[in-house]
């Protein structure tokens, strides 16, 4: 472009800024807290649950737009100034008047709340946030399979971010560790719980299948972590390419291995678990996990596995154990993949090998160097954001597999190691009050 | 500068009532179906069958003026969704065409891998579906919502034994399958069973497996050679019956080969070539030498679409009719979904003798229709040949 154009084209830009006020909105939104975020979408909630519907009807649209209105625009494109509309009125407008107006009060709230010890406060922005997504999502069941696949992806992506972005191996055999979490869980469940070919008669009564289901799931990720073992021990002595062929060929035996075996169900799957991962059970693992990953990582076994990426050598020299760093990382983000593919499986209710495959676990990494190595607001909000993506470019059918790698390859292009890369994540400093301005 | 937020605004006050075609005030009452197709991902051509199959389907009732219920005529709307062939695509596909769209039936998933998990839900919301072409029992055991629409692999392994039994005198078979997906070792196993109960114990000879995009055979190819096998039976898709085909006959491999239900796509013939002439395989239905209400769908579909529909697009068509006929046997269409639900699954439920494009087909109590199979053989020019029809 030349200067000249340049210039005109950024001085109308600069006009258009003023005349809309967006410098005056961003002015008002950058003084918010974390709790008027809240408070805003809160609002959001209250309105679209009490009147969503009517406002939709006024609007001409058939029913609430369920996420975002992506959906309506894309399948029907003559409905998208009233999609629109409906975005602006119902979530748009809650969050800027609170924003303008209650700022203020919002933020000696949340000094107020600030000045609590940090549990007490965390748990109450969680309680906070919980019930905002529960109101948003018991509006519609499509809300909730989608809400709770993308908190399994949060858990997946952040857990090969340990093996991937903090200790800079690069490890293909996630979805193995999965599919093991996956099966080992659903057979605790099986066995305990459902009257079925494969393992006969339930041992104990269903009404108990939520309360020991936590245990199932351990035991998932136990297993996973155990099965990790294979491809933690090769590590010590095999770095780069050559790890990543022997973590993918892990991946391939657990799949095999899986398929092969009859007892499992074999190529045909294995069916019949209690729909037993809720919304809030799905939600407290997902935040379980950040909390106890983000602990790793900053321990000083986080420290060493970053050590241990930057120059195996130097690590070793400075006293680190390398070899066990390495073991316990792998187990660490192995009982994670676990967990996950224990939750994936009593989401769906059904498990196959064919499932646990490449393309799962292409969507994994897509998911890790979209959001950010080495960060975990990154791998949530790369979770977040190829979930929401995927799911709102689904009526563009095969456009879809168009445009998500264009988004990608450009990420790759300006942020080559990802959006939100190489943050710590500070819980106090998110939670904080903004300063008065 | 308040000009240009003024011309903004009135455009989005002009575009909203210029969209007043789409808003859906005082709408009468629709009836909608829902397609779960995989458009995109491994079997992308199984999903465009589907979706042109449906679209040829609702060009019908269009025509017709809407599907008529005692009476009255209402107009209808495809609810077409991909599930890029992945089961948790196919599980969420499922709960938002029947929470948000409010379909009243859904056809589809296609393969068992999606139909298993997507039966789930659809039972659990109470709503019918048909899957036209998942042939795993367990798609719709113990779910009263949940019918398909094609045989399943425990009626064609028997059925093919038989088959081969009677019109030849074999006593000497091989298998050669997909150990890693779940139909073709089915169908192997099913096949296997049959064919020692005729035969006696060990009278499968070979019974070779490879896995899932193995492109070279020859190794398991030269075992079954040697075993002395007088049928090889190939349960496979149409890409590596076309793989293990030619490197038989390469091999030199000159005596019959068997195959079932998946070769019947066009595609078979185009990738195979002449090395699959001669051959048999059990299908749903033949599209050489037609006749009746077969002939016509086949015509219909070729003229409109320029290739010949495979059994996808016959199921997916048959399962369509049958939804139909069951929502027209509706005393009321009340408008309240859980009823009309509940009535389409129960006329579903007692459709008896119907008369489609694969067959005449009832169902029995668990949702699998009872109807025959008809085998083809694979003609000089390439052709599917009508050549024996059994029935159970």
């Amino acid at each position: 472009m030349q200067p000249r154009y340049f210039a005109t084209f950024y001085l109308n830009y600069k006009n258009m800024k003023r005349i809309i006020g967006f410098k005056k909105i961003l002015g008002f939104f950058s003084a918010m807290p974390a709790l008027g975020w809240l408070f805003g979408f809160f609002s959001a909630v209250i309105i679209e649950y009490l009147i969503g519907n009517n406002i939709a009807w006024l609007l001409g649209l058939p029913k609430i737009p369920v996420l975002f209105g992506f959906l309506i625009m894309l399948k029907k494109p003559l409905l998208i100034p009233g999609a629109l509309a409906y975005i602006i009125i119902v979530y748009l407008l809650p969050l800027t008047l609170t924003a303008r107006f209650f700022s203020g009060k919002i933020n000696k709230l949340a000094a107020k709340l600030y000045k609590l010890p940090p549990p007490v406060y965390t748990v109450f922005y969680l309680i906070f946030l919980y019930i905002i997504i529960d109101i948003w999502a018991g509006m519609s069941d499509y809300r909730i399979v989608t809400l709770k696949l993308t908190f399994i992806a949060i858990i997946l992506t952040l857990s090969l971010n340990v093996i991937n972005g903090y200790m800079g191996e690069f490890s293909c055999s996630h979805t193995g560790f999965m599919a093991l979490g996956a099966y080992f869980a659903s057979t605790v469940t099986l066995i305990l719980f459902t009257n079925d070919k494969l393992f006969g008669e339930a041992l104990l009564p269903s009404y108990l299948a939520p309360f020991l289901f936590p245990i199932a799931l351990i035991i998932g990720g136990i297993a996973a972590a155990l099965g990790s073992l294979l491809v933690a021990i090769p590590s010590f002595r095999t770095r780069g390419d050559y790890l990543a062929i022997i973590s993918l060929a892990f991946m391939f035996i657990v799949k095999s291995l899986i398929e092969n075996l009859e007892v499992l169900g074999g190529a045909r799957g294995m069916g019949g678990q209690h729909p037993l991962a809720n919304l809030p059970t799905v939600f407290i693992w997902t935040i379980l996990s950040i909390w106890i990953i983000n602990n790793f990582v900053t321990s000083i076994i986080g420290k060493a596995t970053n050590a241990v990426r930057d120059n195996e050598t130097a690590a070793n020299a400075m006293t680190i154990n390398t070899r066990r760093t390495k073991i316990v990382t792998f187990m660490f983000a192995a009982f994670w993949a676990g967990v996950a593919g224990g939750l994936f499986a009593h989401v769906l209710c059904y498990v196959n090998p064919g499932t646990f495959g490449i393309k799962k676990l292409a969507e994994i990494f897509t998911m890790v160097y979209f959001g950010g190595l080495n960060s975990i607001v990154g791998s949530i909000i790369g979770a977040v954001a190829f979930n929401l993506a995927s799911e709102a470019l689904r009526p563009l059918e095969l456009f879809k597999w168009i445009i998500i790698p264009v988004i990608m390859i450009l990420i790759m292009i300006y942020r080559p190691t990802g959006l939100v890369a190489f943050k710590e994540f500070d819980i106090k400093k998110i939670l904080a009050p903004k300063g008065d301005k | 500068m308040k000009k240009l937020s003024l011309i903004l605004t009135a455009i989005f006050f002009t575009l909203f009532a210029l969209s007043s075609s789409g808003w859906c005030w005082g709408k009468k009452k629709i009836i909608k179906i829902g397609i779960n197709a995989p458009i995109t991902g491994d079997i992308p051509k199984v999903g465009e069958n589907t979706k042109n199959t449906a679209k040829m389907w609702l060009e019908d009732i269009e025509k017709a003026g809407g599907i008529e219920i005692a009476g009255k005529k209402y107009p209808v709307e495809l609810v077409i969704e991909d599930n890029e062939a992945q089961a948790e695509s196919a599980v969420k596909v499922n709960t938002k065409m029947i929470t948000e769209d409010e379909v009243i039936t859904v056809i589809g998933p296609q393969s068992s891998k999606q139909a298993i998990p997507a039966g789930g839900v659809a039972d659990s919301y109470a709503t019918p579906m048909i899957s036209p072409w998942s042939t795993n029992p367990d798609t719709t055991k113990d779910r009263p919502y949940v019918f398909r629409g094609c045989f399943l692999d425990p009626f064609q392994g028997p059925m093919l034994a038989n088959f081969v039994k009677e019109e030849f005198g074999f006593t000497k078979a091989a298998v050669l399958y997909d150990v890693a997906s779940d139909y073709p070792k089915g169908l192997a196993e099913y096949f296997k069973q049959a064919w020692e109960k005729n035969n006696g114990e060990g009278s499968v000879v070979s019974y070779e497996s490879f896995t899932t995009k193995d492109a070279d055979f020859s190794s398991q190819l030269t075992k079954i050679i040697n075993s002395g096998a007088e049928v090889l039976f190939v349960p496979q898709y149409y890409n590596e019956v076309a793989l293990i085909v030619k490197q038989a006959r390469e091999l030199g491999w000159k005596k019959p080969i068997l195959g079932s239900d998946s070769w019947g796509s066009s595609e078979t013939i185009t990738l195979c070539g002449s090395d699959c002439y001669g051959a048999f395989f059990s299908t749903h239905y033949a599209s050489a030498g037609a006749e009746g209400i077969t002939k016509e769908f086949i015509d219909r579909y070729k003229k409109k679409y320029s290739y010949v529909p495979d059994d996808v697009c016959a199921l997916t068509w048959d399962s369509l009719k049958l939804a139909q006929k069951a929502i027209e046997a509706l005393v009321e269409f009340s408008g309240d979904i859980k009823k009309d639900r509940e009535n389409v699954k129960k006329n579903l439920a007692e459709i008896a003798n119907f008369e489609g494009v694969t067959g005449n087909m009832s169902f029995t109590p668990d949702g699998d229709p009872v109807k025959c199979a008809i085998i083809v053989k694979i003609s000089d020019a390439g052709e599917f040949r009508f050549y024996k029809s059994v029935c159970p």
